[in-house]
C-alpha cells in the first residue's frame, strides 16, 4: 500500500512538472530563446535551430553537415551561432546583412526546417502561450519582423569574452596562459599569417576569402560568387571567428577537416592537400614552413580561445 | 635657475607619461559597443571591444607635443601617428590624426572619445 501511495506521488509530481510551462518570457532575447529551442518553427516538429546549432558545442554542430527534417544533409558546415553580435554579414557566403534577415532562413529553407514564415507565424498566432508572450513584448501577436527580432535577440547575447586569452590580456594576467599560448599568439600574428584574415574581438576580420578549398571539380562550392557573381568572388567564404575553435569541429565551409591540426596542416602547405586549387588568396601561395614546435604553440593558443563555460 | 628649468620639464614628462600609462574605455556606441585601450607602462598596448582584446601593439608617447607613435597587429604593420589631446584634468582624451595610411583604423580613431578607468 505504501509502495503504491509512493508511485502516485512520483508519478503525479513527473506528470505535474511535464504540464508546467517554461517561465513567461519579459524580454525579446528571452522569448528568442524559446523559439530557438523550439521544433515548433520546422515543417515535422521535429527540428530546432538548436537540433543544428547545439550548445555545448558553441552552438555549432558536430557533423560536417547537419540533417534537416527530411533527412538529408545541408550542403555546408552549421556555423557556431555565438560571438556574432559584431558580424556584419551572415551565412558562409554572406547572402544576409542583418541577423534579423539571417533568423529566418533556416526555418524556410527546404533541406532545413522547411516551414513557410506564413506557417511559422500562424503556428505561433494559434499557440495560446506564444500568442501571449509576443503581445506581452512586442504589444501585437506573432509576424515575421517580430519573429526574426526575437530569434536574432537572442543570438546577439551570444557572447563569450572570457577564455585563458582574454584573461590574460583584459585581465592583465600572464599566468593565465601557459608559455606555448603566448608562443603561438606570436606565431599567429607573424609567421603563420593568421591575423591577416582573423583580426579583430572575434578573430575575424569579416572579410570573404578564397583559402584554396575550390577547384571546380571535387570542391566546386563557389561560395560568395553564387551572390555576387563577380568572378573575383569565387571560392571566397567569410572567414570564421575562432572564438572556441577548439569545439567547434569540423571546419570549413564543408567540414573536411576534423581537427585543429588538420586545419594547421592545410594552412602550412595548402598546395599539399588541395593542389589544383583556383583563385586562391595570395596570401596562402607560399608554404608558411612552421616548424613542429610552431604548429604546436599555434594549436594551444587556438586552444586558448574556449570561453570558461565550456570547460569540463 | 637652470635646475628649476630642468626639474619643471622632468616633472612635465614624468606627469604626461603617467597621464597616459592605464586603462581608458570609450561610451558605448550605437550598437551598444564598447571600446577600451590599455596603454601600458613597458610601451605595450592593447585594445578591446566589449572586453574582448582585438588588437595588440607598441607605442611611443611624447609627452612634449601629446603625440603617440604605434603600430598594432593590424593594419598589415602600418604605423600611424596621432596627437592625444586631453582634457577634463587629463581625465579623458581623444585623437587627432597626424598620419595614418590605413582607413579603416583612421575612422575609428577619430571617433574614439575615452575616459580614464579608475
Amino acid at each position: 500500500m505504501k509502495y503504491c501511495i509512493l508511485l502516485a506521488v512520483i508519478t503525479g509530481v513527473a506528470g505535474l512538472e511535464a504540464a508546467t510551462p517554461a517561465p513567461s518570457p519579459d524580454k525579446k532575447e528571452e522569448l528568442g530563446k524559446l523559439l530557438f529551442f523550439d521544433p515548433i518553427l520546422s515543417k515535422n516538429y521535429k527540428i530546432s535551430c538548436a537540433t543544428c546549432h547545439k550548445p555545448r558545442f558553441a552552438f555549432a554542430d558536430s557533423a560536417a553537415l547537419s540533417k534537416g527534417v527530411k533527412g538529408k544533409k545541408g550542403t555546408r558546415n552549421t556555423p557556431t551561432a555565438m560571438n556574432i553580435a559584431l558580424s556584419k554579414t551572415f551565412f558562409w557566403d554572406g547572402r544576409s546583412s542583418t541577423l534579423e534577415q539571417q533568423a529566418l532562413e533556416p526555418i524556410q529553407n527546404p533541406d532545413e526546417m522547411n516551414l513557410s514564415i506564413e506557417e511559422a507565424v500562424q503556428r505561433l498566432s494559434k499557440h495560446e502561450r506564444y500568442n501571449q508572450y509576443f503581445k506581452k513584448i512586442f504589444g501585437s501577436g506573432p509576424t515575421k519582423e517580430n519573429l526574426a527580432i526575437a530569434i536574432a535577440s537572442f543570438e546577439r547575447i551570444l557572447e563569450t569574452s572570457d577564455s585563458p586569452f582574454d584573461k590574460w590580456k583584459f585581465s592583465d594576467d600572464p599566468k593565465a596562459v601557459s608559455d606555448a599560448v603566448k608562443r603561438g599568439f606570436a606565431v599567429f600574428n607573424t609567421k603563420g599569417k593568421c591575423v591577416k584574415c582573423h583580426f579583430g574581438a572575434d578573430f575575424t576580420a569579416q572579410e570573404f576569402r578564397n583559402v584554396g578549398l575550390f577547384n571546380g571539380r571535387t570542391l566546386n562550392d563557389s561560395g560568395r560568387a553564387r551572390i555576387t557573381n563577380d568572378p573575383k568572388d569565387v571560392g571566397r567564404f567569410k572567414t570564421s571567428s575562432l572564438r572556441n575553435i577548439a569545439i567547434t569541429a569540423p571546419y570549413m565551409h564543408n567540414g573536411m577537416f576534423h581537427s585543429l591540426d588538420e586545419v594547421i596542416e592545410f594552412y602550412n602547405d595548402t598546395k599539399k592537400i588541395v593542389p589544383d586549387a583556383i583563385n586562391k588568396d595570395s596570401l596562402l601561395v607560399e608554404p608558411l614552413g612552421l616548424t613542429k614546435q610552431e604548429k604546436k604553440d599555434l594549436k594551444a593558443f587556438l586552444n586558448s580561445l574556449t570561453d570558461k563555460r565550456f570547460k569540463k | 635657475m637652470k635646475l628649476l628649468s630642468f626639474a619643471a620639464v622632468t616633472l612635465l614628462i614624468f606627469t604626461s607619461e603617467n597621464t597616459l600609462v592605464g586603462k581608458w574605455s570609450g561610451k558605448p556606441s550605437e550598437k551598444g559597443n564598447v571600446t577600451s585601450v590599455n596603454f601600458k607602462a613597458d610601451n605595450t598596448l592593447e585594445g578591446f571591444v566589449n572586453k574582448k582584446p582585438f588588437v595588440s601593439g607598441t607605442y611611443n608617447f611624447n609627452p612634449v607635443d601629446s603625440t603617440i607613435f604605434f603600430i598594432d597587429n593590424g593594419c598589415n604593420g602600418v604605423s600611424a601617428v596621432y596627437k592625444i589631446l586631453f582634457y577634463s584634468n587629463s581625465d579623458s582624451m581623444r585623437f587627432q590624426v597626424i598620419s595614418d595610411a590605413c582607413e579603416e583604423r583612421k575612422q575609428g580613431m577619430q571617433r574614439l572619445v575615452m575616459g580614464k578607468v579608475k
